[in-house]
């Protein structure tokens, strides 16, 4: 029990030095899943374009199919950022200004811009056999969407490191980590896609190049882990942490480089895929939640 | 008011709006395109807030919302001191904080006697060991806005007093203000979606009036006025205080440092920024924009390089 006259009141000379300043934005578990289909159709985009303007032969049939795939995934993409909004009705009010100096504009933008070739070229692949004069304007769309499809995996992660919120205020390789994850799942989905439609050749070179770019992968995943350091001490007990490293590490790389090590079944190479999609969604709540949990 | 009513209904008439539901799409997708000219600028306006004279009676808070008509935000109990609005919000625009620096029990006396043995003379006369700081705290109004520049609909702008200023008509709530904002000034709000903070009275400026908290604050805690004047004047303020005695006192916000611009509305205090709960050192998040951008740009470019050289290898 307090005894004399300051018992009366509680010492408080911290004033408000403990509390976090900032407000955390209501951007929760349908950011981190937008974060996640960004990355699957911009990377789907990207590499299914680069491959096939590289070695068409090899590339054009799964390609034509994930151009489709991208444009889908960019849909649930889009509806998903539109109904984050605090008004929805008013995501039209985007487009009012380009304004250089803010992701979240040139994002909108780089979405826009990537979205019109994006159709094009996925209406264009799924048309029928008379319709192969259009080939030409096919992969004129495909080269034109290039630099936008990288504009809209970039947006990301620059939008939330060019913020004042904990943790993220920090995290200087976060665009770096999601725009080369972004390639990684786009590999991904692109293998999975030459199994679907039998080209072995593209298989086997994407299994190839998946397993590099997993590994590659962990140089910018490393670097922003260093960056939010501090933040992950402070808002993660020991358990979490390690338990987000084990998703980083085993789940998210050694595990899918067993997998694509391991052999070419379809089943295996699947759930190598998947490994990646799931560690990358873990990976991306964990960093929307650092603001939330700061607060 | 009554007044204001016959202008309006003297004014000349373009007939009544067309109703329905096609033309309310079209309105809807329209009206938030079309542009006026912007005002003459005029001479920026701000609030300097001496924290030193505040008194803690949240006439600010009251007039704020009175004049906006923002809704209450419900009594609780915050457990700090006489703090029950906790923090800046989408419907509370001016915030009181109390800081209670209070010191540690210095003998063993008990509650009852130490009680007992109050009076006036004693309180009036004895060795103080402490201090309550109090400080209404409000939107900034930064000269180089975070907020302002991470808009992507332009809703936030500058106006013609230099002002930063969130028009509701465009705003759609995509939290990107929130994001940007380094001392947690804008929020937005759960009931309309939209974001929110202090308008530093646009409307009152712009009809010549001070703006509300202002008006209502007794002690002239807050200082309304052109900002240049307002500068002037808090620095003669320190200047006087630091001959008092208050050797502490210094200006919040008034002068740009290398991560940050200057405030039009900047404070008075007597301790550490992080004890009122403003950032010691505030960073405009932009300055990494470039580097995070390369930092992106360079990753994805790199992994692009990667899969070429891995399919290359692969001998294709």
């Amino acid at each position: 029990m307090r005894s004399g006259a300051s018992a009366l009141a509680t010492p408080l000379r911290g004033g408000y030095a403990e509390r976090t300043i900032t407000h955390a934005p209501a951007w929760r578990g349908l950011v981190a899943w937008d974060l996640l289909f960004n990355g699957i159709s911009t990377g789907v985009f990207l590499v299914a374009a680069i491959c096939e303007l590289a070695a068409p032969d090899i590339f054009a049939r799964a390609a034509g199919v994930a151009y489709a795939v991208a444009l889908v995934v960019l849909i649930v993409d889009l509806t998903s950022l539109v109904l984050d909004l605090g008004d929805p009705l008013r995501f039209h009010h985007m487009l009012r200004v380009v304004k250089l100096g803010s992701p979240m504009s040139v994002g909108t933008w780089c979405l826009t811009l990537y979205s019109l070739p994006l159709t094009v070229a996925a209406a264009i692949g799924v048309l029928p056999s008379e319709w192969a004069s259009l080939e030409a304007v096919r992969r004129v769309a495909i080269i034109v969407g290039l630099p936008f499809a990288l504009g809209s995996a970039v947006y990301k992660g620059v939008l939330l490191s060019t913020s004042a919120q904990p943790g993220w205020k920090d995290a200087r390789w976060l665009g770096g980590y999601l725009t080369s994850s972004a390639i990684t799942l786009g590999c991904a989905g692109m293998l999975l896609l030459s199994l679907l439609v039998g080209a072995e050749r593209a298989a086997a070179a994407l299994r190839v190049a998946l397993g590099i770019l997993v590994t590659v992968n962990l140089i910018p995943l490393g670097l922003l882990a260093a960056d939010v350091r501090s933040t992950l001490v402070r808002v993660c007990s020991p358990r979490e942490r390690a338990g987000l490293a084990a998703v980083c590490l085993v789940g998210g790389t050694l595990l899918p480089l067993f997998l694509l090590l391991a052999g070419q079944a379809p089943g295996v190479l699947v759930a190598a895929a998947l490994c990646i999609a799931l560690a990358g969604l873990a990976i991306r709540f964990s960093i929307l939640r650092l603001p939330q949990a700061s607060a | 008011m009554a007044s204001r009513e016959i202008v309006v209904a003297e004014l000349p008439q373009h007939g009544e709006p067309v109703v329905g539901a096609l033309s309310d799409l079209v309105r809807r997708l329209v009206d938030p395109f079309r542009t006026v000219s912007p005002p003459e600028p005029r001479p920026a306006t701000g609030f300097f807030t001496d924290t030193t004279v505040c008194i803690g009676c949240k006439a600010c808070e009251v007039a704020c919302k009175e004049w906006n008509l923002l809704p209450a935000d419900g009594l609780h109990w915050t457990g700090n001191s006489y703090d029950n609005t906790d923090e800046l919000s989408a419907t509370s625009w001016r915030h009181v904080k109390f800081i209670e620096q209070i010191g540690e029990p210095t003998s063993d006396v008990p509650l009852a006697e130490a009680t007992a043995a109050f009076s006036l003379e004693r309180l009036l006369h004895e060795p103080k060991d402490g201090r309550w700081l109090m400080m209404s705290d409000v939107c900034k109004h930064c000269v180089a806005a975070p907020c302002q520049q991470a808009c992507p609909t332009g809703a936030i702008i500058h106006t013609e007093f230099e002002s930063v200023f969130i028009q509701p008509d465009i705003c759609n709530g995509c939290s990107s203000c929130v994001s940007a904002c380094p001392f947690g000034v804008v929020t937005r709000s759960s009931l309309d979606g939209h974001s929110h903070k202090c308008t530093l009275c646009y409307d009152r400026q712009r009809d010549g009036l001070v703006p509300a908290c202002a008006k209502a604050c007794p002690t002239q805690s807050i200082q309304f006025g052109p900002v240049d004047e307002l500068r002037e004047r808090a620095r003669a303020r320190v200047r006087e205080l630091h001959r008092r005695g208050v050797a502490e006192a210094y200006l919040y916000g008034d002068v740009s440092t290398a991560s940050y611009s200057e405030l039009n509305s900047f404070y008075l205090l007597v301790d550490r920024p992080a004890i009122y709960g403003l950032p010691d050192d505030p960073v405009d998040p932009r300055i990494f924009m470039k580097g995070d951008y390369a930092r992106a740009i360079g990753s994805g470019v790199a992994a692009i390089a990667t899969l070429l050289a891995a399919i290359w290898l692969g001998g294709i």
